[in-house]
């Protein structure tokens, strides 16, 4: 069995590879998946210290995550379509008129 | 002391407050539906001031049983281990003696204005009353106070008050400007004062003036154990010293309030006040607040023989000084003014020499004549249409009998004839002042001083009584005068009789002359709350200040005040009391134009205030243009421009949100991480 | 207080000490309310599309759901549910919890989307797709209620989202307005990140207790743990989803663009009730779940609140102090008052707890009122399109007096001037503050308040004392916004001497959570 700090290790770096993606990726559509990268890296946690402690809360709720990172997205993507509309880009640094 | 006195006693104490609210609510009715009253609010105020004067006689009854109070009422901030601030009611034979005095005087001060404004067609009434009920209040507060921050609080408001009374005619050119006056003059003490309650708090952790807490004995414990002291914090200074400091930031109110010098000279310009006004605020009470304060807290000054040198030396020089000025006067109440400030100079006198009972009855009789002169005056001026000029007066004895006995008897008692009420207590003070000066150069001085002014005031007093009743009448008003009514007459009758007899209560030469127990307010002030009573008072003095009086019989006192009081007054008669009297003071030449100006004291504290007071402006106000204002310059545009920094973080890319979010995050974990040890 | 007991009283019958026992559903009538009429909202549209046809039928549904929601709610608080001695309501196995605090903030949260659904008739005339803003107000308003009601970080986490993607459609509810679509972008995005990092923070707190109730949770915590960092860690990333919600200082970086660019009536929704609701959250779990007592030694998160409250009351206010356009002002401000109310939960170490948390509450009590107002005033202006500046305002108290006088309402009592419930409830924070020592914090609080001050009286100055500039004319007074506004006045001017009836249940039930 591999040991719980083990996954620990893993969730951390993709919740870093997640956060580094927001970061510095100007694409809204990246973004999306970074925050799905971050999400999932919760949800490595949960069924790793699920499985730990003998218990299913862990499990569940990370289908929980995972419903709504889904439901997440639809609205995410929505919005972005109108970015594109309005902005004519998906940069996400584009929008700039509210400021200061 | 069986069970149903000790409720009735309780009782008499838990309404105490209402002597001070019943004011406060003519002062509210007078103010909001005066105008609608028949007499524009003077109903309210006579009616709350005449249960104020029962209820504090009932107080001062159940305080002649033996009863005292001192409890708090309401706390605003109580912090505990630091301090507290609360009102609280402190009821004991001093604040209950005064208590009758004030209401007394304010309620007949009420009845006069009937007759003064009133019957005389005067315009803002409703305003006048409610002045005079929020000073009632005040000043009724003031007294039963048991804390000094209450006392500074209601302190403030007299002199509030003040301000708006002696300004009651504002369309007029001088009663704005004397009424600024007197509120600027006596700030500029009261800063003082504030200085010294901030200053008692931090020493003592406490304000309040009676019970094993309050300061004076904690100070005393100080000085007396030589232990507590380590507990103060004395800021460096040895405690004595300290507390002679704190002595003198007090004293700062106490001069400004009760006119000594060189704050006096607030009191001859709130003449321009109305009448009632001057006697109620001007005489009797509200610069009676200074003395009296020193009185509550006499057991602190009692430790500090330097602050009690001081008082009685300012105290001695005004008596005099003030009586000088008031013998050149032509306007009647001009002369009363004067003589208001020399008489406190009298009572500062003697609470500096020691004579703690000897003030307090000064205060007391004082009260009354001073206000029987100030309405008598006001009787006069009803009389002669509102004109003040002695020189246009005279032979108004006939005319104005009433008027003129009252004001006879008030006169004689403020010359110190006997055997008139001023007589026995400026005799008591004086010869406080000669008993322990005889040890003490500096108040044998002082003593000289209060003496050589008895001569003074026997003249300028005779003068005035002479210029004004006898004679011949020197205009066409003055053959005509104006009747007063009952409304005039009243107080007059009560407050003479007052000033007859109220001496008669404390006849301590004549005590000592026959051996019999006559001296009441002796007995009065002796008893009280432990540690504040003359008894008290008199032990800390010779211990902690070092006082010692030298053994003299008072009627040898008594017989030198009593023969320069006939010869001043024996000088005004044979100067004065033909049918056309000289104007003799012009003779005096350069010294009567000196008079005339006070000493120039108004120009030299005008050319200090223009010459210093300018250079100091000049660099305060540079001061205040480039570091006060630069600094709330520099506060607001720091802040709007550390506010336009800030509004620059937001830079609209969200990708910088991301950024400084997680940075912020960061930033958290780790401040908390180290402090919470994660990382070990 | 007297009042309130004496309906304690009326509702539970003169001898009932405790809440009767009722149905879980009937605890949760106000959620299921809210959430009902989403769906019945849902359903008159797909009968009847047509937006300009059935807009009254919109607006009354869902007005007459919050209110009947809000009644609801009062009730249920009047008759003690799950207050005094039965404790509070433990729904399905503790995921939701009735209690004192979750009601008191239901009336929060459905007072203000009455009144936010009230002025939005007006706002939205003329616009489409009407029933789904209604809807998603309402969906929005059950997540929030859920929140307050939430007894696991499962159904925080669920609540919140349940709140949160309502909001984003919401702010970018303008389609074709770019302000509102960059505005819905920016929330979106860092409301995406911050909900990552917030379901990391659960799943480590997860890792080190292995459970996700909050009593649960506590039990295990109040045995010590050895897995300190991975527990700090989670717990302040679980503090960072919180101040998202909240619109703390680092994480409020979306309010100022999402309050400006939203429509105004959803600006009043997100920064009162949604920031209430972050708050009810935020104190139950860290009261709850985290209770200082347990863990303070080893994760101080009050020391972690303290810097946030100062630094958050501080930029909120400065930044505000700089801004032209009122709206924005109002958003800072905002900003401001979320560091005001996290004084209580800075305050939690010292033994004070009810008072300081129940300070906090009737904070935001009044605080849902005048914020509310004052947006929606700023939805008037909008609806009048005189313009978004302070100067823009000028003189309009001479074309729209009542509505001046209520927004000068709102603007004194934001300031804790004596005109409204703020200066009560700004004055029981400070109290609170300095009776725990935290001075620093008190002076803070004063200070950013005089700033606050400043600005806030521009507001009053441009709409009483400028002149109008020539153009200025308002083109009529819709009742809805008027009514909405002049309620959220009148409220917030009643909650000056009303106070007490609030302060009274507010201490008790935040007093309850540490029972």
């Amino acid at each position: 069995m591999v040991a719980v700090q083990y996954y620990l290790l893993l969730s951390g770096a993709i919740f870093c590879i997640g956060l580094f993606g927001i970061l510095t990726r100007r694409n809204a559509l990246f973004f999306l998946m970074s925050v799905e990268l971050m999400l999932n890296a919760a949800n490595i946690n949960l069924v790793a210290f699920s499985f730990q402690y003998g218990n299913l809360t862990g499990q569940v709720f990370s289908l929980f995550i995972t419903a709504l990172a889904a439901a997440e997205v639809a609205v995410g993507i929505g919005i972005i379509l109108v970015l594109y509309r309005n902005f004519g880009d998906v940069d996400v640094t584009k929008a700039t008129t509210l400021r200061w | 002391m069986s069970v149903a006195e000790a409720s009735t006693t309780a009782f008499a104490f838990e309404v105490a407050p209402a002597i001070a609210v019943l004011p406060l609510a003519s002062f509210v009715i007078a103010l909001f539906a005066g105008k609608y009253f028949p007499k524009k609010g003077a109903l309210a105020g006579v009616t709350a001031t005449g249960g104020s004067l029962l209820l504090s006689l009932w107080v001062m009854l159940t305080v002649a049983g033996g009863a005292y109070y001192n409890e708090e009422i309401y706390t605003l901030v109580s912090t505990p281990e630091s301090f507290d601030l609360h009102f609280g009611v402190l009821l004991d034979p001093l604040s209950a003696l005064m208590l009758v005095i004030v209401s007394l005087v304010s309620f007949l001060v009420h009845v006069f204005s009937l007759g003064y404004m009133n019957d005389e067609g005067e315009r803002g009434l409703p305003r006048y009353y409610a002045g005079l009920g929020l000073f009632s209040f005040s000043m009724l507060a003031f007294v039963f106070a048991d804390n000094l921050f209450m006392s500074f609080v209601f302190f403030e408001l007299v002199g509030l008050c003040s301000w708006l009374l002696i300004g009651h005619w504002y369309r007029e050119d001088a009663p704005p400007s004397a009424a600024k006056k007197a509120f600027l003059v006596t700030r500029f003490g009261d800063y003082f004062f504030l200085i010294g309650v901030v200053a008692v708090f931090a020493t003592f952790g406490t304000a309040t003036f009676a019970g094993s807490e309050s300061f004076p004995v904690l100070a005393e414990e100080a000085l007396t154990d030589g232990g507590a002291g380590g507990e103060l914090s004395t800021f460096g200074l040895g405690a004595q010293t300290w507390f002679t400091v704190l002595g003198f930031l007090i004293l700062g109110g106490v001069i400004g309030k009760s006119a000594q010098f060189p704050l006096h000279t607030w009191l001859p310009d709130a003449m321009e006040g109305p009448t009632p006004v001057s006697a109620l605020i001007h005489a009797a009470t509200m610069v009676a607040a200074g003395v009296y304060l020193v009185a509550r807290m006499y057991g602190f000054y009692a430790l500090s023989p330097t602050a009690l040198a001081v008082i009685a030396f300012v105290g001695g020089f005004t008596a005099l000084f003030a009586a000088s000025m008031a013998v050149v006067k032509r306007d009647v109440k001009q002369v009363l003014a004067y003589s208001t400030i020399s008489q406190y100079g009298y009572m500062m006198l003697g609470l500096g020499a020691g004579g703690y009972v000897a003030a307090v009855f000064h205060l007391m009789t004082h009260a009354f004549f001073k206000a029987l002169l100030f309405l008598g005056a006001g009787a006069v001026i009803i009389a002669m249409h509102h004109r003040q000029d002695m020189w246009e007066m005279g032979g108004l004895r006939e005319k104005l009998p009433v008027t003129y006995y009252t004001f006879l008897a008030g006169s004689l008692a403020l010359a110190g004839i006997v055997p008139f009420a001023g007589f026995w207590s400026k005799d008591e003070v004086l010869y406080e002042a000669l008993v322990h000066g005889l040890t003490d150069p500096l108040l044998l001085v002082a003593y000289l001083m209060g003496l050589i002014a008895v001569f003074f005031t026997g003249f300028y007093t005779f003068r005035m009584v002479l210029l004004t009743f006898h004679g011949e009448p020197r205009t066409h008003t003055a053959r005509n005068p104006h009747l007063p009514g009952w409304n005039v007459k009243f107080p007059l009758v009560v407050l003479g009789i007052l000033a007859t007899v109220i001496g008669l209560t404390n006849m301590t030469p004549v005590a000592e002359a026959t051996g019999l127990e006559i001296e009441f307010l002796h007995t009065w002030l002796e008893h009280g709350i432990e540690g504040l009573n003359s008894e008290h008072y008199g032990e800390l003095l010779e211990t902690v200040a070092g006082y010692s009086a030298a053994e003299l019989s008072p009627l040898l006192a008594a017989a030198l005040s009593l023969a320069l009081a006939l010869g001043g007054a024996g000088l005004a008669y044979s100067l004065y009391s033909g049918d056309r009297p000289d104007r003799h003071t012009d003779r005096l030449g350069d010294a009567r134009t000196l008079l005339m100006n006070n000493y120039y004291q108004d120009e030299y504290q005008v050319w200090i205030a223009e010459t210093f007071g300018t250079g100091v402006a000049r660099l305060s106000d540079r001061f205040d243009q480039s570091i006060v204002d630069g600094a709330v310059n520099g506060v607001s545009s720091v802040s709007l421009f550390s506010g336009g920094r800030i509004r620059r973080i937001q830079t609209g890319i969200v990708s910088n949100y991301a950024t400084l979010l997680t940075l912020g995050l960061v930033a958290l974990l780790l401040v908390v991480g180290l402090t919470g040890g994660w990382f070990l | 207080m007297v009042i309130s007991a004496s309906l304690v009283t009326w509702f539970s019958g003169p001898t009932l000490q405790t809440a009767p026992p009722i149905g879980d559903w009937v605890a949760l009538t106000p959620v299921l309310l809210l959430g009902l009429t989403a769906l019945i909202l849902f359903v008159i549209d797909s009968i009847d599309p047509d937006d300009a046809s059935n807009t009254p039928a919109l607006a009354g549904t869902a007005a007459v759901g919050t209110v009947l929601a809000l009644g609801a709610a009062v009730v249920l608080l009047a008759a003690g549910i799950g207050q005094g001695q039965g404790g509070a309501l433990r729904l399905y196995g503790g995921q939701l919890i009735v209690d004192g605090m979750a009601l008191f903030f239901t009336v929060i949260f459905t007072s203000v989307a009455t009144l936010v659904i009230v002025a939005s008739y007006d706002y939205l005339a003329d616009r489409v797709y009407q029933a789904e803003y209604y809807m998603l107000i309402l969906l929005a308003a059950t997540g929030m209620t859920l929140m307050a009601a939430a007894g696991s970080l499962a159904t925080v986490f669920i609540s919140l989202e349940l709140a949160s993607l309502p909001s984003y459609a919401l702010v970018a509810f303008l389609k074709d307005n770019r302000g509102s679509v960059e505005a819905g972008l920016k929330y979106f995005l860092i409301g995406a990140l911050s909900s990552a990092i917030f379901a990391y923070g659960i799943s480590l707190v997860y890792g080190a207790t292995g459970r996700l109730g909050l009593d649960a949770i506590a039990q295990q915590l109040s045995g010590g743990t050895q897995l300190v960092g991975i527990l700090g860690v989670g717990v302040l990333m679980v503090a960072g989803g919180f101040a998202f919600k909240t619109a703390s200082v680092p994480f409020h970086f979306w309010a100022p663009a999402a309050y400006e660019g939203a429509p105004a009536p959803v600006s009043a929704f997100l920064s009162s009730a949604s920031k209430a609701a972050g708050f009810v959250v935020a104190f139950r779990v860290f009261a709850v779940a985290f209770s200082p007592d347990a863990v303070a030694a080893s994760v101080d998160w009050t020391l972690a609140f303290w810097l946030l409250a100062a630094v958050t009351m501080t930029i909120g206010n400065f930044a505000a102090a700089t801004q032209d356009k009122v709206k924005r002002m109002l958003a800072y401000s905002s900003v401001g008052h979320a560091g005001y109310v996290l004084i209580g939960l800075a305050a939690l170490n010292a033994g004070q707890n009810g008072l300081v948390l129940g300070a906090s509450m009737i904070h935001l009590l009044v605080y849902g009122f005048m914020n509310t107002g004052a947006f929606l005033f700023v939805a008037l202006a909008e609806h009048w399109e005189i313009g978004r500046t302070f100067e823009d305002y000028n003189g309009l108290g001479t074309q729209a007096p009542i509505a001046c006088v209520a927004m000068s309402v709102f603007m004194f009592s934001l300031a804790g001037l004596p005109v409204g419930g703020g200066f009560m409830s700004k004055y029981f924070i400070l109290v609170g503050a300095v009776g725990t020592g935290h001075f620093v914090l008190a002076a803070l609080l004063l200070i950013n308040s005089a700033l606050s001050l400043y600005y806030y009286s521009r507001v009053v100055r441009s709409l009483w004392f400028e002149d109008p500039a020539d153009s200025l004319s308002i083109d009529g007074y819709p009742v809805g916004l008027y009514a909405a506004v002049i309620g959220a006045a009148v409220i917030t001017f009643l909650l000056l001497p009303g106070i007490f009836l609030a302060s009274d249940v507010a201490t008790s039930a935040a007093s309850a959570l540490f029972a």
